[in-house]
């Protein structure tokens, strides 16, 4: 009986998931320079900061990452005078770190959110109170940020040009050794060092520096990355190079230390200041590909003859002359079809396959989803 | 469609149809993958050259630089040429689907197509409601159109009467080759037609009797699907050696059907307004009777496809209302 399809047995279908990585580069002149910020955007609400990849009027434009500043009411910081002068946005700021420790360290027994914890062990030790939050966007992170790969350099000297006291920050032996007690999934400790080995480069068991978590593809970077880093001096990297801006109080007008900067700037201006003193990310991400394999085995005897009109000339093979010529036909298509013969999936060679009852053919069809 | 790039390694590109997405999102199992088909629809076989003086490694070469497109995500798009397993590899003849086209002393029976410009721009023509049967067929609503070509949709399901004009595709060797006394071959007798029509429009009836075909599924671009099997009466029938048709070999079987008009066609404008072309466009002298008359019509065609040996024809359709 001539046939147009053939059965898919139980073995001819498998299910397999695998990961695929993406290198994603964040260079400092995407975040401040090249397009002039035009790629950025704030908000009237003023709580957090919004970075593209492309000016973002334009239709072409990608939201990349967000930016955003904060710190516990438990901070120091949160006992300045919350005037608008003074002290701009510091219920917000507040409001922000509550709502990123909520949701990426959870409540503790009693209900109340907890704070970020510099080692991971929420029961004790030092905590991060005045925080950067870089959330990257689900077109950056995918399904997550790949464990050991997260890399970031900032400037903390006093002159951008330069890139002068430029600090690594790592989440070293991540691979190895990371944290699952967060209600957002797996997070890693960053770590950092000197990035132009004028000091120690970042270590494992160095300056902590502030948290990755890989799932929710967020980086909560300690604020006192600026203020005390090995070698530097605090308050070191608080002057801004020319008409950039940096780290100052915008109470005052006068360049200032970092926790006066969180004090005393809106939000916008500290990651404004941020942005000007970030050189580079750059991280690998990871996307779970869960995919079927469709093993179209075709026989020896299976698929010589066509249905195409131009086969036939006055029913006559036009690749034959003779009924002993073997047959041939050539394969361009796969069809992928449910029980009741609807075509759910097809597939495309790249080139014509010949088929001929002199060879067999596997076929092997991957549907990711 | 892109063509893909075929300067490296072969590679496959897969991607879901929207039937198959849409099966998926309902998540009620209906997507599962149970058999497959290869095609070739985009080869051209008159460019194998069996007879190359430079040796046979020189027959297929055009067929094998084909370029091939991307693949198409719609279900009705791909696919369109099978390819065919048959266990034997001595074949010199395969069966095609030819539409019956009568010779003068069958056109009483109403297989023919209606010429559009008298130039062999052959259609067959529905009309999809009474007011235009009577345009066409002067007051006789009931009956038959009496113009070759011209099927009274109207009255085509179940309405007392209708036209005895009616679609027919014959299957056999077109060949005079072979004596047309032969049987086909067992294995090549199609006893099954898959057909494909736009379900906005019409649906299927039989030939024989006032009565609709059983729908299969219609799927998300409103392709309606009928499985006709030996078994349906009025729409499947084998042909015996004797049998008049115009395939010139031995005789497989044939499908004939009619058309009837769907209720938005009888009823609204819409659809002429949308698919079709709309307005005092008049087609042409579409009989004596008609002349002066203008028509609303829309243009579209049936796919009718052998289920065992996959060979597929279009038949042109126009659908027609009096303006």
């Amino acid at each position: 009986m001539a046939s147009t399809f053939k059965t898919l047995l139980n073995n001819d279908v498998i299910s397999t998931r695998s990961m695929l990585h993406e290198a994603i580069p964040l260079t400092g002149t995407i975040v401040s320079g090249t397009y002039a910020d035009n790629n950025i955007k704030n908000f009237s609400h003023g709580m957090f900061q919004s970075i593209y990849d492309y000016p973002y009027l334009s239709s072409s434009a990608n939201h990349v990452v967000d930016l955003t500043v904060g710190f516990s009411p438990n901070s120091s910081l949160s006992a300045s005078s919350p005037t608008v002068a003074l002290n701009p946005q510091q219920a917000k700021k507040i409001n922000i770190y509550n709502q990123m420790a909520q949701v990426l360290v959870g409540y503790d027994v009693t209900g109340n959110v907890r704070q970020f914890d510099q080692d991971g062990n929420l029961a004790g030790g030092t905590k991060l109170k005045e925080c950067i939050f870089i959330n990257f966007s689900r077109l950056l992170n995918k399904d997550e940020i790949k464990k050991a790969s997260f890399s970031m350099t900032v400037v903390t000297g006093t002159s951008l040009v330069i890139l002068e006291d430029p600090v690594l920050i790592q989440d070293l032996g991540a691979l190895t050794s990371y944290k699952v007690n967060s209600p957002a999934g797996e997070y890693g400790l960053l770590f950092s060092g000197s990035a132009d080995g004028t000091g120690p480069g970042p270590d494992a068991s160095g300056k902590p520096a502030g948290l990755i978590f890989y799932q929710a593809g967020i980086c909560v970077l300690t604020a006192s990355v600026f203020s005390s880093i090995a070698g530097a001096t605090a308050g070191r990297c608080v002057s801004r190079f020319s008409s950039r801006p940096g780290w100052h109080d915008s109470g005052s007008g006068n360049v200032s230390t970092i926790s006066k900067a969180l004090t005393g700037s809106y939000i916008s201006s500290s990651c404004d200041a941020f942005r000007n003193r970030l050189v580079n990310i750059s991280f690998n991400n990871t996307t779970e590909l869960n995919s079927t394999i469709y093993f179209c085995r075709v026989n020896n005897n299976e698929f010589n003859y066509s249905s195409n009109p131009t086969y036939l000339s006055s029913s006559k093979l036009v690749i034959k002359n003779n009924p002993s010529d073997t047959p041939v036909s050539y394969i361009t298509t796969i069809g992928l079809y449910s029980a009741d013969n609807e075509l759910l999936a097809t597939a495309k060679l790249s080139e014509p396959l010949k088929k001929t009852p002199d060879n067999e053919l596997t076929l092997r069809v991957r549907l990711d989803y | 469609m892109a063509f893909l790039d075929n300067s490296g390694d072969i590679i496959l590109d897969a991607v879901l149809t929207d039937t198959g997405r849409m099966r998926l999102a309902k998540g009620d199992g209906s997507f599962k993958i149970t058999k497959f088909a290869l095609a070739d629809d985009e080869i051209n076989y008159s460019l194998y050259d069996k007879n190359n003086p430079s040796g046979s490694t020189f027959y297929d070469l055009q067929i094998l630089q084909t370029p091939v497109l991307e693949a198409f995500t719609n279900n009705a798009s791909s696919v369109k040429s099978k390819l065919l397993s048959i266990s034997r590899d001595d074949l010199l003849y395969l069966p095609v689907i030819k539409l019956y086209a009568p010779t003068t002393s069958d056109n009483a029976a109403g297989y023919e197509q209606f010429d559009l410009t008298g130039a062999g721009e052959n259609t067959f023509i529905v009309a999809v409601d009474d007011t235009t049967v009577k345009a066409i067929n002067g007051t006789d609503l009931a009956n038959s159109v009496s113009t070759a070509g011209i099927l009274n949709g109207s009255r085509a399901a179940g309405q007392g009467g209708g036209s005895s004009a009616k679609i027919r595709v014959d299957q056999g060797l077109d060949t005079t080759d072979i004596s047309e006394e032969l049987n086909i071959d067992p294995d090549l007798l199609e006893t099954q037609y898959l057909v494909e029509m736009d379900n906005r429009l019409g649906f299927l009836v039989s030939a024989a009797t006032p009565t609709s075909a059983d729908l299969s599924f219609v799927d998300d671009d409103n392709i309606a699907t009928y499985y006709l099997t030996q078994g349906d009466t009025g729409f499947v029938t084998i042909m015996s050696p004797s049998y008049t048709t115009n395939v010139s070999g031995p005789h497989g079987s044939n499908l004939a059907f009619r058309i009837a008009s769907s209720i938005v066609l009888k009823t609204n404008n819409y659809l002429f307004n949308v698919l079709g072309t709309a307005g005092s466009q008049a087609i042409g002298s579409m009989d004596g009777s008609t002349a002066g008359q203008t028509y609303r019509f829309i243009d579209t065609f049936i796919a009718i496809t052998g289920i065992t040996t996959g060979y597929r024809i279009e038949v042109p359709i126009r659908y027609v209302k009096q303006i």
